[in-house]
């Protein structure tokens, strides 16, 4: 495909997430923060169901060698890396779509988050060493790497190769674990609402009768 | 679309299914949904704008990993995602100029911003890459990142909660 169709379908993609997002109020910031802080996970579902979709999406299009799966080494800075953001996401109450989907709201405290994502991104390039650390090229091995805090480089297509197995089992494996944890969430609600019940039942029952 | 889409909130797991389907499709054409590169990108062209070529150039990240280039297909995801909430806010009336009003909000959203931006590069992924993307591939950076994110967001969460206890 040419860069301007590339383009082209990139817009496309994101005019259709930024409505759907907008309108929907998802949150990925939401999906983790009212789970740990206030116990409710209408986000977090959403996440979970569109978690389910994609692994069997993608697993079973690397089965038949299609789709274009992310290709670099991971390590210690992909856990580290992210334990940052996570405080940062939570910190600025918006995540990398939420940034934009705000601002396109008329938020000017999401304008502001997203020019100090810019910000901070410059000011890592101005630390990175193209040498060694944090991962370059020369650490970056396509293998373990231990030294350098690598793990090399690993996915549904490269188990496929390894065992044989075909790339969406691993997929439906996957998303049998993200389903037992959407039911574990459901019967904690189902749980939650019976409470909520029992107790405004009882409420109505204690009030005197005129 | 029906107007009655733009009075009602819609249920997000709608949403993501939607958005999961057609991240499939993009997973088929260019590559899965991703935001920082993107924004990396878009930071390397202001960058660029800014100071000039020849003084970027002397970075080696903007010549060895992300050399400025309008025409990166990532950039205009963001762009898309701008302009699709511009036009669901404007058409659903919810569109309007806000600030936040305390000080220790824009500090926070100061500190968030440069985090993110910073855990980004880092890992070399963002909080779309792990969920949408690197997750569902079962890379094995995606349960790192899933693990570095909740982690991140438990500490943050509870940064959030001593901060609003006063």
């Amino acid at each position: 495909m040419s860069v301007i169709g590339q383009c082209l379908v990139a817009f496309l993609f994101g005019s259709v997430v930024g409505l759907l997002v907008q309108r929907s109020r998802f949150c990925n910031t939401a999906a983790l923060r009212d789970a740990i802080l206030f116990k409710t996970y209408r986000n977090t579902k959403a996440l979970l169901v569109g978690m389910m979709i994609l692994t069997i999406g993608f697993t079973t299009f690397m089965t038949f060698g299609e789709g274009h799966p992310m290709y670099f080494d991971v390590g210690l800075n992909t856990f580290a890396g992210l334990f940052i953001f996570g405080i940062g996401m939570v910190l600025a109450g918006a995540c990398t779509v939420s940034t934009w989907v705000k601002t396109g709201e008329g938020n000017i405290g999401a304008l502001w988050a997203l020019l100090f994502t810019f910000v901070g991104m410059f000011l890592f390039s101005l630390v990175w060493s193209a040498n060694y650390w944090p991962p370059a090229p020369a650490s970056m091995t396509g293998e373990p790497n231990l030294e350098a805090l690598q793990l090399g480089y690993a996915n549904a297509a490269t188990l496929q190769e390894k065992f044989g197995v075909p790339a969406v089992v691993f997929g439906v494996v996957q998303a049998g674990v993200l389903y037992l944890i959407y039911r574990a969430i459901r019967r904690k609600e189902m749980a939650q609402e019976e409470h909520h019940h029992a107790m405004a039942t009882h409420a109505t029952a204690a009030q005197p009768a005129e | 679309m029906t107007p009655e889409f733009f009075k009602k909130t819609l249920d997000p797991v709608i949403a993501l299914v939607a958005i999961s389907v057609l991240d499939i499709f993009l997973f088929l054409v260019v590559g899965a949904w991703t935001v920082g590169g993107g924004e990396t990108m878009m930071t390397g062209l202001i960058a660029q704008a800014i100071i000039g070529e020849e003084a970027l150039g002397r970075l080696p990240f903007w010549t060895l990993v992300f050399e400025p280039d309008a025409g990166y297909w990532k950039i205009y995801i963001s762009l898309g995602m701008l302009f699709g909430a511009f036009v669901g806010a404007v058409l659903s009336k919810e569109f309007y100029i806000r600030f936040p009003r305390r000080l220790s909000e824009w500090v926070m959203i100061t500190i968030g911003g440069l985090l993110m931006g910073i855990g980004i590069r880092l890992a070399f992924v963002c909080n779309v890459s792990t969920f949408f993307g690197m997750g569902p591939e079962m890379n094995m950076g995606g349960y790192l990142a899933i693990s570095g994110i909740i982690a991140g967001a438990w500490v943050g969460s509870m940064i959030y909660k001593r901060i609003l206890e006063g």
